[in-house]
């Protein structure tokens, strides 16, 4: 399917800011899963930028802006190729090796509740991973509807942003899909499973797209010794088909911020995406 | 070597305070002196209030809520650290900024800051009265005295130097303007040649703070006279602390550094129209155009050469 | 290990003079009464006028205290070094080589020769390093092994620096003020020279340049400041070095690459000696609450376009939960056994051990995993009651925090204390250069316990240095 893709993102240094430093993880790279037909990053100062692979393989520009005044607007166009291979990316040359995403992070500590039932499962380890995206699915819902939030779940650093958004009544505080992936990655990582925080983009699901999630979005994956790396998206509740576009993978959603910026100021607001299938 | 904007900046820094931890020694001591001589009624806090004003800190002084008396004024000008020009205020920032850079300047130079500092940080306020303070402030003037004979005595005369130096005197040249400015009025023609004794006191107290009453004789071998004075401290090149001398100073060093570094800056241009204030020039024609107004105009001069000179040499 | 009386530099049991002190014994029996003292105090006045000072952490902001030298020197014979370098060279290129793999493919975690978790989860384990190709394939340049010796032929390794390892100016002035002081002495007997490790340091940061450096590339110290501990140092190493000192906001990130801020504008910088630690480099990777790094830093060492020296990361190489597999480490990289022994250590998660260690507190050095310089470790047979019950729950509450050893009888020297010589505790801090070549200054720093029966030599715990010499043949 060939996903056309236009996400805009600002942001605001401190007003005399001398030099400000951003930042980009918003490139994405052709894999098993996509093809990335073409691509552009636009904003002050992009043509200077240093461009290298960080430790998680992502392409990330380094952008300097030199007394920037107001707001920094970030536009991101292009057009990516995908392919449903439920879910499954195998393994691809050039990554860190999977273990490393068996470290625990801030961000990833999942509550015994989530996985304990699993710690003694026989089951293979993709019917485990499915269940466990089921179980997080159910429990955070379960927590979102009886009124509690994920405090401890979405509290993270100053700079990482809510990405994409669940489903849910406005009024009511909803578990966002970087909260469910987190709990996901976490729930893998207490089970000796190497699991990974997926940042990326969700084309419209179908003409009338019932979801209504499309745009800016965020999931998980994880490992199996036989298959490689396999998408799990428990906003969703699916792996990823075609809909996925992915942007940038890490530890979690702190080390796959699609923008930082030092000095921060006000932070990054991200805009809307607009994904729509061509 | 290439040199730090940084540590330009800091080598600029350290000599300024350096040159203003003396400054407000000597403007301490003739607020001191008049203190104690002063015959009328409410007259030593006149005098350590305009003395406190000539070193911009009567402000800072009167925020304090304190009457101005002697140990009140001394101890707010010598140990006050809420007084960023005290002289505790500037021997830390003159050490701190040693310290920044410490392999820019000699060991001697170092050694001459930092022994300074370390002895004047053991000093107790409270055992600083009377004859003492006096001595007290003796050494603080010697303690500029021996930072700058190290100085002299063993920098590499390269761009580190005239940095060095461009802090020094547009420090001190701020500093004469301001004592001129603070007491410019018994400076001013009048119909009566001979100055009263009110006139004597004043005019001594502008020529100490200069360390200019002796020397003055050696100049005009003649009595104190207002036109003289205003003379003595504005035009005279012989004179270290004339504005003319540290304008052409200033204006040297900064040349040394364009050449140095083979390019002219906006500082060279901002120097050379200080120096032009005070050169091919008489003190009728500065009194006819206003000492106030000239001394003003001087002083706003001056920190347009420190301002140049940091963004020409990317201070920050 | 308990023995009668520990090992002494200089005497042997008898009471004769060991072979390497023949000559300074020799010279001390010559010296005049109060010569050792007058020695003392112009010592103590030529290190004021270096000003060789550190700061102590946790009192008044800018006490700043001369570290105690003492004149008697600390000599170890040719053949002794041999060895010692030996085992330095072969410890520094294991753990070299752990540090690529753990950042690469972690082969020796798959061959399961370390706990995984121990790697994985360690804070000091840096993930942003994954994959990243530092110049050479060198990740810790500049390493401070502490070693204590216990007998003849007993050396023991207490603890691999390989973040940013401190003390090296107070080798070089030690040996500088030593040939002030004495320096008949040295005509006496062939001592190896010191003086070249700056020029050494040099070269070491010059050979890990980046690819695309100019031919004499621009290296640069980044120093915390002026109220770090250890700025002197800093601003000693770069003169000595002839490179520029920069604090974090003397440096920018344009385009990937590094620059200073100078007088004529921005000057391409390609290796930074960094004394800043990891956490604080870079506001943009790692703390953002940092005001002593550079944004960007981070980024443009991962573009290639200059070398962090050390390389962030290094940390996991010294963990006091790593150390103790560091044999295995040696053993797995370079096939040989580990020339230098390690401390045997007690590992408190288990429960046994725990059991032990709990019972025989009062026998044992406790110390944190993540202290250092002598802060938050308790020496069992030195301290009270209750600090070994305070240690006790400590250790129970949190096992994993905790390594254990036993109490080492850290070799003698003799000490010049209250005008007597007298025996005192002594540790050595060789310093290890990594670059083109490996290069190890002779000797290193010797560091002396003077409370008497004292076995903590750090300077923030009382302790003071000596010369140290290598004897050559």
């Amino acid at each position: 399917m060939r996903i056309s893709i236009e996400h805009q993102l600002s942001v605001t240094p401190p007003a005399g800011t001398a030099h400000a430093v951003l930042q980009l993880m918003l490139t994405p790279i052709s894999g098993p899963s996509q093809t990335v037909e073409s691509w552009s990053v636009e904003m002050p100062g992009i043509g200077n930028a240093a461009r290298f692979a960080d430790a998680y393989g992502n392409s990330v520009h380094l952008v300097n802006q030199a007394r920037p005044e107001g707001t920094l607007l970030v536009t991101v166009r292009g057009a990516v190729t995908t392919t449903d291979r439920h879910g499954v990316l195998g393994r691809v040359g050039g990554e860190p090796v999977a273990a490393l995403y068996k470290r625990v992070t801030a961000l990833t500590r999942a509550p015994v509740t989530l996985y304990g039932k699993f710690r003694s499962s026989k089951d293979n380890r993709i019917d485990v991973l499915h269940a466990l995206m089921a179980r997080v699915g159910e429990t955070l819902r379960a927590v979102e509807a009886t009124g509690q939030t994920q405090s401890q779940m979405s509290a993270d650093g100053s700079q990482s942003q809510s990405q994409g958004s669940a489903p849910a009544d406005a009024a009511r505080p909803a578990a966002s899909a970087s909260d469910l992936a987190h709990a996901f990655i976490g729930s893998c990582r207490a089970l000796d499973i190497p699991a990974r925080y997926v940042t990326g983009y969700l084309a419209p699901g179908g003409a009338d797209d019932e979801d209504g999630l499309s745009g800016f979005h965020a999931w998980a994956e994880a490992y199996d010794d036989r298959l490689g790396w396999i998408g799990f998206d428990p906003t969703l509740q699916l792996c990823p088909t075609d809909r996925h576009v992915r942007l940038a993978a890490g530890l979690d959603g702190l080390s796959a911020t699609p923008l930082r910026i030092v000095p921060a100021g006000d932070g990054v607001a991200i805009q809307e995406a607009n994904v729509s299938i061509v | 070597m290439t040199m730090l904007g940084r540590t330009a900046q800091n080598l600029f820094w350290l000599s300024r305070y350096v040159e203003r931890a003396e400054n407000m020694a000597r403007l301490l001591e003739v607020g001191y002196r008049m203190s104690l001589t002063s015959r009328r009624e409410g007259g030593a806090s006149e005098h350590l209030v305009s003395m406190m004003q000539a070193a911009e800190v009567d402000e800072a002084f009167a925020s304090k809520d304190r009457v101005a008396d002697v140990d009140t004024v001394a101890n707010f000008m010598m140990f006050d650290p809420d007084n960023y020009s005290s002289v505790y205020s500037c021997l830390l920032a003159a050490r701190t900024n040693a310290r920044s850079v410490r392999t820019a300047i000699t060991s001697d130079m170092w050694e001459s800051i930092n022994s300074a500092w370390l002895e004047f940080s053991q000093i107790k306020p409270r055992d600083v009265r009377g004859a003492k303070l006096l001595g007290l402030l003796e050494w603080v003037k010697d303690i500029g005295h021996q930072f700058r004979g190290a100085l002299l005595g063993t920098i590499l005369r390269d761009d580190g130097f005239a940095f060095l130096q461009a802090g020094n005197f547009i420090e001190r040249a701020d500093n004469t303007a301001r004592i001129l400015d603070m007491k410019y009025y018994v400076l001013l023609p009048r119909a009566k040649m001979v100055g009263g004794d009110l006139d004597i006191q004043q005019w001594t107290l502008i020529l100490r703070a200069a360390s200019a009453h002796r020397s003055y004789r050696h100049v005009y071998h003649d009595r104190y006279k207002a036109h003289n004075i205003a003379d003595f401290l504005m035009l005279r090149p012989e004179m270290p602390r004339s504005l003319i001398f540290c304008a052409k100073y200033i204006e040297d060093n900064l040349a040394t550094l364009s050449q140095f570094y083979g390019q002219k800056q906006s500082c060279d241009e901002a120097a050379s129209q200080l120096r032009s204030m005070v050169d091919g020039t008489d003190m009728d024609t500065i009194f006819s155009y206003g000492l106030h107004e000239f001394l003003t105009e001087f002083i706003a001069r001056n920190n347009r050469v420190s301002d140049t000179l940091s963004e020409s040499y990317n201070f920050y | 290990m308990a023995e009668n009386l520990p090992f002494d530099e200089m005497y042997n049991p008898d009471g004769s003079v060991r072979e390497p002190y023949r000559a300074l014994a020799q010279w001390l029996e010559e010296q005049p009464d109060k010569a050792l003292t007058l020695m003392q105090s112009d010592a103590e006045a030529i290190f004021r006028k270096l000003g060789i000072t550190f700061a102590v952490y946790g009192s008044e902001e800018g006490t700043e205290k001369v570290i105690p030298f003492d004149v008697i020197p600390r000599i170890i014979a040719a053949q002794e070094w041999r060895r010692l370098s030996k085992g330095i060279e072969q410890r520094v290129k294991a753990l070299n080589a752990f540090l690529y793999d753990i950042y690469h493919r972690q082969e020796i975690l798959k061959a399961g020769r370390i706990p995984e978790k121990l790697i994985l989860q360690n804070e000091a384990f840096c993930p942003e390093m994954m994959g990243l190709e530092p110049a050479r394939g060198i990740y810790a340049h500049i390493i401070g092994v502490d070693i204590v010796r216990v007998g003849p032929d007993e050396f023991y390794v207490l603890e691999d620096n390989l973040r940013t390892p401190s003390g090296v100016s107070y080798m070089l002035e030690d040996r500088e003020a030593m040939m002030i002081l004495a320096p008949d002495l040295f005509q006496r007997q062939k001592v190896a020279p010191v003086e070249n490790y700056p020029e050494n340091l040099r070269r070491t940061l010059e050979s890990v340049a980046p690819a695309n450096a100019s031919a004499s590339p621009n290296i640069v110290v980044l120093t915390p400041g002026i109220y770090n501990s250890a700025y002197f140092e800093h601003s000693f190493l770069a003169d000595q070095m002839g490179a520029t000192l920069c604090e974090g906001p003397d440096l920018f990130v344009d385009g990937g690459k590094v620059y200073m801020r100078t007088t004529t504008g921005p000057e391409r910088v390609d290796v930074i000696y960094r004394r800043i630690d990891d956490d604080y480099l870079d506001p943009l990777t790692f703390n953002p609450g940092s005001m002593l790094g550079v944004p960007g830093l981070f980024d443009a060492y991962r573009a290639g376009n200059v070398t962090l020296v050390n390389a962030p990361g290094t940390g996991i190489a010294d963990d006091k939960a790593v150390y103790t597999y560091v044999p295995e480490i040696i053993e797995f990289y370079l096939g040989e056994k580990a020339l230098l022994q390690n401390v045997p250590t007690y590992n408190c998660t288990d429960e046994e051990q725990r059991n032990w260690v709990l019972a025989n507190i009062g026998d044992l050095v406790v110390k944190e995993v993540h202290g250092s310089g002598g802060y938050g470790m308790m020496v069992g047979p030195t301290s009270t009651k209750a600090m070994h019950a305070e240690f006790r729950k400590k250790i129970e509450a949190r096992p994993d925090n905790y390594i254990v050893q036993p109490t080492l009888a850290l070799s003698t020297c003799p000490t010049y204390i209250n005008a007597g010589i007298t025996p005192r505790h002594v540790d050595l801090r060789p310093y290890v250069l990594i670059g083109d070549e490996v290069r190890i200054t002779p000797g290193g720093l010797t560091r002396v316990a003077l409370k008497k029966g004292s076995l903590v030599v750090n300077s923030s715990q009382g302790g003071g240095t000596k010369d140290t010499w290598v004897l050559e043949d």
